[in-house]
């Protein structure tokens, strides 16, 4: 019955159903496109949001972090690796080829460095590991030498290029850090810890340790810490989430008062025919519920088409963003399909509660007079 | 005992600063098997009187008595349970509901209860008005008479004890008119109703077992 009320007057139902739509699609594409910005941003930072990088600060007395500054920082940070650098870059050449790769000389790689062939050892102490497309450009393989400054070393691994930020497209060869002996400082430390938080805690208390002599505020260490770029990165998406989102609320309230002035018309356009169901016995209640009805109908009907428009909005959205369309159908993104849909009827029945109310209660014989 | 009475009924409206007085004390009572026709001019309080004994509306004075049952003060919501189950309404213009069909029209107001199936009572009173073989029609495709067939069933399908009509042949040719007033009066039998009409029709006055004058809010004896 509803339904058929509904088709009465189709295009004044296609128009309040596209109101509902715009106002779902809002809602529902802002917030999928807000968990998709937020996955592409945690996914390029990777795993690094569990470390802290030192590196020498601005106001350090020596031109590095020296062999005490990293003793000191072993002592204060006990529940995690420290893992202290030394780098350099050289032109490794092969067969001919040449490749211009920056060289990090340390005592432990398993932590830093993920592997796609040959080994990542713990104890590194002899050896080389090579990024993979610089083995590949110069022709290398696992076990072949490779020669830094005047001596040679064995690859025992191939670096994983994707893998964290890394120097993109630059090559790096990593080594033992005895390789490395000349140099007097090292150049940083990356300590690995257990998780994002962890990670924070360990910046901060290294910040006060280092950087903080009494009232002076000095850099001697730069300390960063990824989990805050995370943290930040995370409220920022949080803020704009929250504006998409509001911005959807507007125009699904756009949507209601669309909606408000469709059942409204149809009820003042149905006055005398209401009137009728009155005096035939039809209650109050059930023409309240007739009407309730009909708005519900054109809510569903509108959310539906709007969480499918969506969906494809969303589809899209992740497949650029992230490059897996099909993690729209994760619950942290498709659950702003269900807040669409439940908004869009809860709207639709809410902007129907007049009309229906002011339906149902008018007098029989004033609205057979017409 | 008559199954409409009104005792006594007057009716004021009140519209800004002037007050109409459309009944001025008017006693009626209609009786089961009959069918009563209230004429008179236009503006004599025809359809006011109409309203009062249809439970549309409540009296200003007087007491209304239905099958012996004071109802003068009985609240929107009772008014409209007596109006669901003890009367039928047909209209001068029809007032059918143009998506529903004829068998939908007739069931509609008992659609809400799912208490009752009146769908076989609803074939049957469509039958027995002739438009059978029109079940599923919506009403845009029948004729004005068989309109007011299907609003003849449809005032019938909670077996009520009064049918009202406000000028049901109004919209309709004479001859149609004259088949209409013929039906009405062998469902009147059939179901042991009472009819009262009220129209400016001087046929529909042969068709009656009592014609009631109004002029001016007053019965003429
Ligand atoms: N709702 C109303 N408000 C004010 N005046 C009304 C109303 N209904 C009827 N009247 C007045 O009451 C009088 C009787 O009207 P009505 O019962 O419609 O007469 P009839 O049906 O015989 O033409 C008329 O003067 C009319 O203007």
């Amino acid at each position: 019955m509803a339904w058929r009320n509904l088709g009465r007057n189709r295009v004044r139902t296609a128009l309040a159903a596209l109101g509902i739509v715009i106002g779902v699609m809002a809602i529902a594409s802002l917030g999928m496109a807000g968990v998709a910005l937020q996955q592409q941003a945690s996914s390029n930072l990777g795993g690094l949001t569990n470390q802290v990088t030192i590196s020498p600060g601005q106001d350090s007395p020596e031109d590095g972090i020296t062999d005490e500054q990293v003793e000191e920082i072993r002592s204060i940070v006990t529940d995690a690796k420290v893992i202290a650098q030394k780098t350099n870059d050289t032109t490794v050449t092969s067969r001919g080829q040449e490749a211009h790769v920056s060289v990090t000389g340390l005592t432990q790689a398993s932590a830093l460095y993920d592997v796609s062939a040959g080994e990542s050892p713990e104890r590194f102490q002899s050896g080389a590991l090579l990024t993979n497309s610089t083995a590949q450009a110069l022709g290398l393989e696992l076990g072949d030498p490779i020669e830094y400054d005047g001596q040679l070393y064995r690859i025992r691994g191939l670096i994983d290029s994707s893998s964290g930020f890394g120097p993109g497209g630059f090559g790096e060869l990593v080594l033992p850090l005895s390789a490395l002996s000349d140099q007097q400082y090292y150049d940083s430390v990356t300590i690995v810890a257990a998780d994002g938080d962890a990670a924070t805690d360990i910046a901060a208390n290294l910040e006060t340790y280092f950087n903080q002599d009494g009232r002076n505020e000095e850099e001697i260490l730069s300390i960063s810490s990824y989990a805050s770029v995370q943290q930040n990165i995370n409220s920022f998406m949080n803020t704009l989430e929250l504006a998409l989102l509001g911005i959807g609320s507007i125009s699904l309230f756009v949507a209601s008062v669309a909606i408000l002035n469709v059942m409204l018309m149809s009820t003042i356009e149905r006055r005398g025919e209401i009137g009728v169901l009155r005096a035939v016995g039809i209650r109050r209640g059930e023409v309240l519920r007739m009407i309730l009805t009909e708005a519900a109908f054109l809510g569903t009907l509108g959310g539906l088409i709007g969480a499918l428009c969506s969906l494809g909005v969303g589809l899209a959205l992740f497949n650029v963003l992230t490059g897996d369309p099909w993690l729209v159908f994760q619950w942290e993104s498709s659950r702003y399909l269900v807040y669409g849909m439940a908004f869009a009827i809860s709207a639709s029945v809410l902007s129907g509660l007049y009309p229906a109310w002011k339906a149902a209660n008018e007098s029989p014989v004033e609205a057979l007079r017409g | 005992m008559s199954v409409i009475e009104l005792d006594d009924v007057v009716k004021r409206y009140e519209s800004g600063a002037e007050t109409i007085t459309a009944l001025k004390g008017v006693d009626f009572h209609a009786d089961r098997g009959e069918m009563v026709t209230v004429v008179g001019p236009s503006g004599s309080g025809k359809s006011t009187m109409l309203n009062l004994i249809g439970l549309l509306d409540a009296p200003t004075n007087g007491s209304v008595y239905l099958d012996g049952q004071d109802v003068t003060d009985f609240t929107e919501d009772q008014r409209t349970e007596e109006r669901r189950s003890e009367l039928g309404f047909v209209f001068q213009e029809f007032h059918l509901l143009p998506m529903l069909t004829a068998v939908e029209n007739v069931e509609l107001p008992s659609m809400w209860d799912t208490s009752v199936d009146r769908h076989d009572r609803a074939i049957d009173l469509l039958q027995r008005v002739g438009l059978g073989d029109r079940l599923q029609h919506t009403p845009q495709q029948l004729s004005g008479g068989q309109k007011q067939r299907v609003a003849i069933a449809r005032s019938l399908i909670n077996k009520p004890d009064i049918l009202l009509a406000d000028e049901p042949t109004g919209n309709l040719d004479q001859d149609t008119g004259r088949t209409i007033l013929e039906e009405m009066r062998r469902l009147k039998d059939e179901e042991n109703i009472a009819i009262v009409s009220i129209t400016h029709d001087e046929q529909l006055e042969t068709y009656s077992d009592r014609v009631v004058r109004l002029v001016d809010g007053v019965i003429q004896s």
